[in-house]
Parts: structure tokens; sequence; C-alpha cells
């Protein structure tokens, strides 16, 4: 394999072998380690001695089903710690087939210049790309696509990006014309846009096979993977999860009182029926949109929608919960057709939803628009693709808007904006959002669903429970598994040992799979450590402390001396 | 002793989303569930008031009772 070093700076890029160090590393692994390794940690996240680093998980290329995601990572603008955010479609997958363990993006363009990466066979090459300058994720991927073909994958920013606003995010497309697999958290957006790179094409991978080390392994343990993915009451083609995607959680989460409603005021939103998965899979149904669609190839959970407006024109693919969660009920919002329109401008300015969702829920409660008043959150979200002063704050985030207007109840910790579930009735989470080194992420070890384990509302419990699933999270992000692969990797992490080994030869053991998964979390909690985050950074909220959250009346609750003491048993 | 039902997602496609039940004598959501139709091996979450609860659960007078397919977070 190989590395890619992008030097902004000089406007030049160069191949070299990957250094000893990261052989055994990818995805989230390896940005972890390389930022250790590379990154000053007290540097600006907007500066030259950051780096934005691009790779596959392990399995990338290896075609596993649900294993081509893509990682991003460098040191955040938002958290002022390590970030890794990923994101389906065919980068990944692209990447990993071509043998690059990852690409590098160091230093910054000279004088505001921006700048387009195409990667072609062995040839990587800077090109002038002002042309670009102010599209939005959209356009830049169809101008891309309609110049360098359809086939090749496109990374690129939008406007937010450039505007170096801290909730920009990075777009990645996918098969055909498929737009919109965002590596969203962390403001890597404006990490890419403050190196002056607006986008960065790879040509398709058409032929190429990754070597395997021992062919016939990997296959008995890849399709062992497949099947049990399949079988899973939850992931198969009956399960929730592909017959009303991401959206299917949206009545139990507000049922168990943690769906976020009105600026994380309440646990319960009495319009969530109109935003539940059963209504969204029946609308468009009826409106000849498309639900159980895929953003990567092979995936057999295909969890993916194209919603569309009552004409059948597609609005956005894919509504995800999340989305509906932070732009919906949060904002007071009761219909998907609206969600939808804020979902695509925040996708085509290449902004965070989760974060802009919440920095939006800030701005109502300051008074800017009322909740549930859609013109009026509409010509505020317009404002962060204008780039006006008001835009401007909008678009870095929760914390910065609640700062500007003076609210302080803003739903973030460690500066990122908490995603659906608050965690004052979902405690595991809030654990999860109060130690993990990604800050406010779910995606960094989800405790909703945990059942038979611990109780959401109790005090007991929820720090192992955190620190279990923290591990796991570790390891998907590493090896480019979506994070709904979890079931069948904790029902039997051999599977995962034999694909890495069938890949890889390395001989692995489950211990030494679980002592990588560990490493990780070691390697980023020392980077968070060395760039001066302290405990204090990562705390929830004072008022979640103190005001309870109906329909319970929860508060968090969890104690400090727990939290401070989550990984001592990493 | 009267509860309110209610099923979402898959669970039972032929089975009313929402029901008024009068209990015959003190159950567990197994019981209730068995009782609408349900197979508890199809249930991934239940809510009794809006509490995350289990199938062995006392299911109390006059509450709600949610039963969801199994779920994962998004």
């Amino acid at each position: 394999m190989k590395l890619l070093r992008v030097d902004m700076s000089q406007l030049q890029a160069h191949w070299e072998p990957v250094p000893a160090v990261y052989e055994r590393l990818a995805g989230r692994a390896l940005i972890a380690k390389l930022l250790l390794e590379e990154i000053p940690a007290t540097c600006d996240a907007l500066g030259p001695h950051n780096k934005l680093i691009i790779t596959p998980g392990l399995l990338g290329g290896a075609i596993v089903t649900t294993a081509g995601r893509l990682s991003i990572g460098g040191k955040s603008p938002l958290t002022g710690g390590v970030k890794e955010a990923n994101a389906g479609g065919t980068a990944g997958d692209n990447l990993g087939k071509l043998g690059i363990k990852a690409i590098v993006i160091e230093g910054q363009a000279r004088r505001g210049g921006l700048h387009l990466l195409h990667l072609k066979g062995e040839t990587a090459e800077l090109l002038p790309a002002e042309d670009l300058r102010g599209l939005g994720t959209y356009a830049t991927s169809d101008r891309l696509q309609e110049k360098y073909g359809a086939g090749c994958t496109v990374i690129s920013i939008g406007q937010a990006g450039e505007y170096l606003m801290t909730g920009a995010s990075i777009a990645v497309t996918g098969e055909k014309d498929q737009r919109s697999n965002h590596a969203a958290r962390g403001g890597l957006g404006a990490v890419m846009g403050s190196k002056g790179l607006k986008a960065i094409v790879v040509d398709k991978a058409a032929g190429k096979v990754i070597p395997f080390a021992d062919l016939a392994l990997f296959k008995t343990a890849s399709q062992a993977f497949s099947r049990k993915l399949i079988d899973d009451p939850k992931l198969g083609l009956q399960g929730s999860q592909h017959l009303y995607g991401t959206a299917s959680i949206v009545a139990a989460v507000n049922e168990i009182g943690s769906l976020p409603t009105r600026n994380f005021s309440n646990g319960n939103f009495e319009g969530y029926e109109n935003l539940k998965g059963e209504h969204l899979r029946e609308v468009t149904l009826e409106r000849e949109g498309k639900v159980g669609t895929r953003c990567m190839a092979g995936c057999t959970i295909a969890c993916r929608n194209q919603y569309v407006d009552e004409a059948g024109e597609p609005i956005v693919a894919t509504l995800q919960y999340e989305t509906i969660a932070l732009v919906g009920s949060n904002l007071g919002l009761d219909d998907l057709d609206k969600v939808a329109v804020l979902n695509h401008m925040c996708n085509d300015f290449g902004l965070d939803t989760i974060e802009t969702g919440a920095a939006l829920g800030v701005a109502l409660e300051a008074g800017l628009a009322q909740f549930g008043d859609f013109e009026g959150i509409l010509a505020l979200l317009k404002q962060v693709g204008e780039g006006t002063v008001l835009g401007r704050l909008l678009g870095c985030g929760a914390v910065t808007t609640g700062r500007v207007l003076g609210v302080r109840r803003v739903p973030a910790t460690l500066g990122q904006a908490m995603p659906g579930y608050d965690p004052r009735s979902l405690k595991g989470n809030g654990v999860l959002y109060a130690t993990s080194p990604q800050g406010a992420d779910h995606t960094a070890g989800n405790a909703f669903g945990a059942r038979k384990e611990v109780n959401p509302l109790a005090v007991q419990g929820q720090k192992e429970l955190s620190l279990r699933l923290q591990i796991i999270a570790a390891m998907l992000d590493s090896t480019g598994l979506c994070l709904f692969a979890r079931p069948p990797v904790i029902a039997d992490p051999q599977l995962m040992v034999d694909m890495i080994n069938g890949i890889y030869g390395w001989g692995w053991t489950k211990e030494d799979l679980d002592r990588f998964n560990r490493e990780v979390l070691r390697n980023e909690l020392e980077f968070n450590r060395r760039a001066g985050i302290t405990a204090a950074d990562y705390r929830i909220p004072e008022y979640m402390r103190e005001e309870p959250l109906a329909p319970h009346n929860a508060v968090f609750d969890i104690p400090d001396a727990d939290l401070d003491t989550v990984f001592e048993k990493l | 002793m009267p509860v309110e039902i209610e099923l979402f997602g898959q669970l039972a496609p032929g089975v009313k989303r929402r029901q008024s039940l009068t209990l015959e004598r003190p159950m567990n959501a197994r019981e209730v569930a068995i009782l609408v139709g349900l197979h508890p091996d199809e249930i991934g979450l239940i809510a009794i008031d809006g509490a995350q609860s289990e199938l062995e659960d006392p299911v109390p007078p006059d509450c709600r009772l949610c039963f969801f397919p199994p779920v994962s977070g998004g």
C-alpha cells in the first residue's frame, strides 16, 4: 500500500511507502495515530500545521458488505481535539482498491487559492479550481463528474467549508448520480477549506482488486458476516432499518422521552407521528420515491431513501433520523417535506445537519424566529450559504451561536452539538457525550436500543456500558464498517479477525483486535490531553444537570466521579 | 384493568396499531404481547409509560404500553 502526501503550500503531491508505524492501521485508528505522530496538538485547527487525513478502513476495497466507508479526520476546529467522521459512497472502496492507505493534506494554499486534487491511476495532480468557488456540493459534484466521468468519486466542500465555518462537512458521491454522503461531524469541511482544497476527484478503480493473504479464509468470514446481517431482525430485508431507514427509531426515541424537541427543552414531540419512519415510508412510496436503497455497493442493510415532493420530484436523498430529530422536532417542525428542504440546503452548503439543527434551535430560543416557523428557519439557513454575518455565526455551530446570542441552554459537549438523543433520559449517551474523545457524537458508541443491560434512566451501569460501546465503535470506524453492522460483530468478533487475517495475513487473535480497538481510544485521549482538553471541557452542560426534562422529569445525574473513571479499565 | 396498547413498525402487520384493552388479571408485558397477537421474539423494545421495559415487567393499570420491533440507533 502507499500513502499520498499533498503539500498545499507548495502545491505538490507525492507518493510514499506507508511508514511502518502506520502499516497495520487504517480509518479512525490511522487518524488517531497520525495526529499523535505528526500534528502539534496545540496547533490552530484551521492553520497550516493541522492535516486532513482521508483514509478507507482496514476492509476498504475488499468488497465486504457495509465496509466501504471513508474516514476523514484531523484536529477539529469545533472540539479542539481529535476528529474522525466517516461517510458512505464510493470513495472508501475506490481508495482501498487503488491500494491507497491514506491521502494526507498538509500545509495551506497561499493567498486563499482554491484547488482540486485529481487522482488518476498512479498520478496525483493539483489543479486550479477557482471556477468552483462559491458552488454548493451538488453543483460541484455535477460539474466534476461531467468533466471527469460519471464513474469518478468526488469528495467536496460547499460554501460552508470555503467560509471556514466550523459546522462544515465534507460530501462524498456514491454510485450513479448519488450525492450527499457526508463526513459531517466536527467541522472537517472547514479544515479542507482552510487548506484551499475544494474537491478531490478519484477516478474509478476499474478492474482493480486488492491482494488477499488467504482468500478462502476471507471469503468464508465475509460470507458468514453478510449472512448474519441478512438474518439480523433489525437489519435484514424484513428489519426496521431496511424498511423504514434510520427514521425507524423516531417513535421509539420519542416514546422513551429522549427526542430533542424545541432546543432540547422536552423529550417528547407532539408532532412525532408525522416524522416517524412508518410515515416516511408511506409518503415516499405513495409519491413514487425510493426506499431501501444503498449508500455503498453491495450493502445488505440498504437503509437509504430518496424523499420526493408531492409531484414526485426528488428533494433529498437520504432523509435520516439525526436530521429529522435536529432539524425537525428540535426546531418544532412536524412536516417531513420541510425537513427535507432544510436537509437539502445543509447538504448543498456542506453543513453538518446535527450541528446546524442545534445551532438553529439555539437561534430560535434567542428569538430569531419561532419554533415551527418554517419560513423563518429557512431564511436563517439561507444566510449560511450567503455568508452573511448571521449566517457565518450559525454555520459555526451551536456553541458559537449560543455565545453570541446570549443563550445559555446550548446542547453541546466539547464544543460540538449533541445528536438526536437527550442525555437526560438516555444517560448512556450522556456518558458518551461527556467522555468520548470525539465529543458529543453518537457514532462513537450509541447506547440507544441497548436492551436487558442498563435502564436508560438509571445511573448504574452506564459507564461500563459506554466503555464497551466506545471500544466497539473504534473498531467499526477503523475497519470501514457502518455502525449498523455492530450486532454481528459483537456476537462473533472472530468474523472480523478472520476477515482481517484473510486480507493481510497478520495472524491476529480476538485479543489482538481488542487491543487494537482500545489503542485507538488511548491515542485519541492522549492527543486531546496534549491539546489541553480537560475533564471540564467534556462535561454535560450545567443546565442539563439542573433542569428536569419532560416527560420523565429527568436530569443528567451521572456523578463526575463515574465520568472521570470511564476509561480506567481501557 | 384498562391499558392502552400501541404497536410500531413491522410488528404484526394485521393487528390494529392502537388498542384499548381491559385486562382480566394482572399481566406482564410478555402476556399482553401474546394477547394482542405478537410473538415475544419479534419484539425489540418495550416502553411502559415511556420507560424502557422488559418482557417480564408487570403492566400497571391505566398505562400506555408500546411494542417496537428491534431497532438500533441512527
